[in-house]
């Protein structure tokens, strides 16, 4: 039951940019060499090189991957030219493009890419990698380089989605030599074999990146093999939305990251527009089943019922985001299942009933449901800035009003972000529902979000703390399956299990969204986790 | 730090003057001291894991992070060690001048603040001297007048105190930036960027200033040498500038030194909607990682402005003020 879904979209061509188009493929001419790309980024982060999404966006300018994946899921060629898994599905054999170098002249072969292994599974937390061991630490048996051009993985254990997660930013090749200058090098100027490379970092303001002359080791997704066309980036870190909005209005930026919804039916009029919907878990409310009152299913299905979800999405994005009812899987997952969008109607008389049914029939005065002279009180905590924009949250307020019509009481409950990775409020007993989304390209990442707790080991991203042995079960050997029908039939069976339990309340998937100038031709987003590629970019005169 | 003028106490001897100075400098150390360790003590005994915070935030997890790795992180910043050990190694190293290493940048905090102070200092300076000249241009125009447009005057001080920076800010570059084009969007470092920015810090703090002197201006108006100076032909206009204004400014150079402080923090949000430079870019980042060394450097620095600001004010005093010199 899945629906082929179109990843990446050009939202809008403005009209002259269509003329344009037309008069340029007459012409069929190269894309033009030169020019600096001014792009208006969000965030910055404290240091180039950490596993977060918001570095990531930036190592996909400076640095390769072992393998790529194409928005359709096919892993291709990058790093690797090409690859062998043995019968027991334990062994990967890896053939490396030969004659690759990072930007300081260290030879990118085998034995650098396992350096790079080494590192991230290392247990000293000044190398280790978390995103990459949280993935692929308890499969690896042994990594090894036989020659300079080969490099061999042994799992322990098969592990089907290996290769999707090696194709993601978190697993980027970095020169060793950089890697051994230690953390504060790093951090401010990584070394890759990327089409670009760090320049300068002026702190609060922007990166410099310049263009790898000698780049020669495109992914297979690529729209051409070679040097960037441009001679450069510079990737500002623009935060307020009216600025980043303004600079693109003004000229003083060729592109920016994430037009506000404000602007969405302007910035289609007069830019180009290029949206990716970001696969793995979408924006989603998970309920806590493990204490009243999510711990009855009745209750959490009544939930789901009492807002119009979908409405709400819509209204607070101005349609600039899609809405996702599948709580447990992005729409751009291909895995997913587009039905589940629909399990739970705006359905306020359900919603009512089911509550009769589960023994919450009281009413105080002010009209919030009771049962055994409790409040039905629903503590909605979530971390703000970019863990969940302004708009998400007019989408939760909106929600919270629907939902005191059919007798909840929802309190939001902000908590700064740092409280947030801290883990401070976010025991099970402190809250009732919690929204999060974490970035993946496709089912990989159930595994994340579902693992049980374990030898006293609570798994903190399973906040719905739900967590059924069949639940476990589908999804584990979905990941050791290699038959395609049978392992997406079990991924599925995984989905529904979880959103017909009412788990998870989904909202939308995350996007990344870039606004250009019209004359910015090629650039695209990157499968897996919506990286901007400015590789192929080139400007039109 | 300005409750007292110091040297209006003080007789006019050498070591009179430099036991006032001593008293100060001991007074600014207290300050400085007190507000390092209120600092890294609420951010350190804050509940929640700063093992875990530091393992999170820097790959964006939330997962709980295993016991060996806990472990790890927790020997090598020393979190396994008595708060009051930290603390005693934190403080000594700040007396030596050493801010520690920021967690999530592994570079010395007192670098990341020298590198980025100067955008603050620029913003801050330039704000003060700003709101000064539109409170003395609004002061002198209409103190002590009691017209329809006065008190217009009297009330745009009013609006003007109380609007937040950061709505002003945005009018600001959305009138001036964006739709007249008169300023680049992205003001960068240079000067030409400072100048919208240190409107929007300066634009309330001038409301200050001015209810401020504007009152003064009023009182002293009435003075006996006033009219004398009137008697002996001056011009009004010279009189409000040369006589009155003299006298006018005084409580609004006391309140300069409480208003750097305050532009200190309004610096933090300014800088984001300009996407300027500065410790108020640096500051949010840090608070949003709690990462202590850096957020408590800051706040040192920060404190250090102030302390310094409220120095030069009680300086300045007996130069503005003769008569102080001669009590």
């Amino acid at each position: 039951m899945t629906r082929p879904v179109r990843r990446l979209a050009v939202r809008s061509i403005p009209a002259a940019m269509a003329l344009a188009l037309a008069a340029s493929a007459a012409a069929a001419g190269e894309p033009r060499q030169g020019g600096i790309i001014r792009y208006g980024h969000y965030q910055e982060p404290p240091c180039l090189y950490t596993g977060w999404v918001q570095a990531g966006y930036i190592q996909r300018q400076y640095a390769d991957n072992l393998v790529a994946r194409d928005n359709d899921g096919n892993i291709v060629p990058w790093l690797a030219t090409s690859w062998t898994v043995s019968n027991d599905n334990l062994t990967y054999t890896f053939r490396i493009k030969p004659d690759v170098k990072f930007t300081d002249g260290t030879v990118l072969d085998a034995n650098a890419i396992l350096y790079n292994f080494n590192r991230w599974l290392s247990d000293d937390p000044a190398k280790a990698n978390r995103n990459a061991k949280l993935y692929v630490a308890e499969y690896i048996r042994q990594i090894s380089a036989p020659d300079p051009l080969t490099l061999k993985i042994e799992l322990s254990k098969p592990y089907q989605p290996l290769l999707t997660v090696l194709a993601t930013y978190f697993f980027g090749i970095l020169s060793p030599t950089a890697l051994e200058k230690g953390q504060e090098a790093i951090c401010e100027k990584p070394i890759g074999s990327g089409p670009f490379y760090v320049d300068e970092w002026k702190r609060g303001q922007y990166v410099v990146l310049k263009r790898n002359p000698d780049y020669n080791s495109a992914p297979a997704t690529a729209k051409h093999q070679g040097p960037a066309h441009v001679d450069g980036i510079v990737w500002k870190f623009l935060k307020d939305n009216t600025l980043r909005y303004g600079s693109l209005q003004s000229g003083e930026s060729d592109a920016i990251y994430d037009v506000p919804a404000v602007y969405w039916a302007e910035a289609q009029k007069n830019y180009t527009i290029i949206q990716d919907i970001t696969g793995g878990t979408p924006t989603r409310l998970q309920l806590n089943t493990a204490r009243p009152p999510f711990d009855d299913v009745r209750v959490r299905q009544a939930f789901a019922h009492v807002s119009d979800r979908r409405k709400a999405v819509e209204v607070a994005t101005h349609g600039s985001i899609p809405y996702n009812g599948n709580g447990s899987l992005s729409q751009s997952s291909p895995e997913h299942v587009g039905a589940l969008h629909d399990s739970y109607p705006y359905d306020p008389a359900a919603a009512n009933r089911l509550l009769d049914e589960a023994g919450w029939s009281a009413r105080d005065r002010n009209g919030v449901r009771q049962k055994d002279g409790k409040p039905l009180t629903v503590r909605l905590l979530y971390a703000g800035g970019s863990l969940l924009s302004a708009d998400a949250t007019l989408v939760l307020q909106i929600l919270q009003d629907q939902a005191r019509d059919v007798g909840f009481e929802v309190v939001l409950k902000p908590i700064p972000q740092a409280d947030w990775f801290a883990g401070k409020g976010r025991t099970v007993d402190d809250y009732e529902a919690q929204p999060a989304y974490w970035v993946a390209s496709s089912a990989e990442i159930l595994k994340i979000s579902w693992r049980p707790d374990e030898g006293g080991v609570i798994n903190a991203n399973n906040a719905s703390r739900f967590q059924p042995p069949e639940l476990w079960k589908l999804i584990e050997t979905a990941d050791r399956t290699f038959d395609d029908a049978e392992r997406l039939k079990l991924y599925q069976d995984a989905q529904r299990l979880i959103v017909n339990n009412a788990a998870v309340v989904g909202l939308f998937p995350l996007t990344f969204t870039i606004a250009a100038q019209p004359k910015l031709r090629d650039v695209w987003i990157s499968s897996p986790v919506s990286e901007p590629v400015f590789h192929d970019a080139w400007f039109e005169e | 730090m300005s409750e007292s003028t110091g040297l209006v106490a003080g007789e006019p001897t050498r070591a009179g003057r430099v036991r006032v100075v001593l008293h100060r400098l001991l007074g600014a150390i207290f300050v400085i001291w007190a507000t390092a360790s209120i600092t890294f003590g609420v951010q350190s005994l804050l509940p929640g894991d700063r093992a875990e915070l530091m393992i999170n935030a820097a790959a964006g997890t939330f997962t709980q992070p295993t016991a060996a790795e806990l472990a790890a992180v927790n020997a090598k910043y020393g979190f396994d060690r008595p708060f009051w050990e930290q603390y005693l190694h934190y403080i000594g190293g700040v007396l030596q001048g050493d801010l520690g290493e920021s967690y999530q940048s592994h570079r010395p905090v007192a670098e990341l603040i020298a590198g980025q102070i100067a955008p603050t200092l620029a913003l801050t300076l330039s704000a003060l001297a700003l709101a000064w000249a539109i409170a003395i241009a609004v002061t002198v125009f209409s103190g002590g007048r009691d017209g329809p447009v006065a008190r217009a005057f009297g009330g745009f001080q009013v609006i003007k105190a109380v609007a937040p920076p950061y709505w002003i800010g945005t009018i600001l570059l959305v009138v001036f930036s964006i739709h007249l084009r008169w300023v680049p969007v992205e003001g960068g470092g240079g000067l030409q960027g400072l100048i919208l920015p240190s409107l929007a810090l300066a634009i309330p703090l001038s409301g200050f200033i001015g209810q401020i002197i504007r009152a003064e201006f009023g009182r002293v108006l009435e003075q006996p040498f006033v009219t004398s100076a009137r008697m002996r032909g001056m011009g009004n206009l010279a009189v409000r500038l040369r006589h009155v204004l003299r006298h006018a400014v005084l409580p609004g150079i006391t309140l300069s030194g409480w208003a750097l402080g305050s532009l200190f923090s309004g610096a933090a949000v300014i800088e984001t909607v300009f996407a300027r430079p500065g410790i108020g870019g640096l500051l949010v980042t840090g608070t949003a990682t709690r990462d202590i060394p850096l957020v408590t450097g800051i706040i040192i620095a920060s404190a250090a402005a102030y302390v310094i600001a409220n120095l030069i004010v009680d300086l300045l005093y007996p130069i503005i003020d003769p008569r102080l010199k001669q009590s």
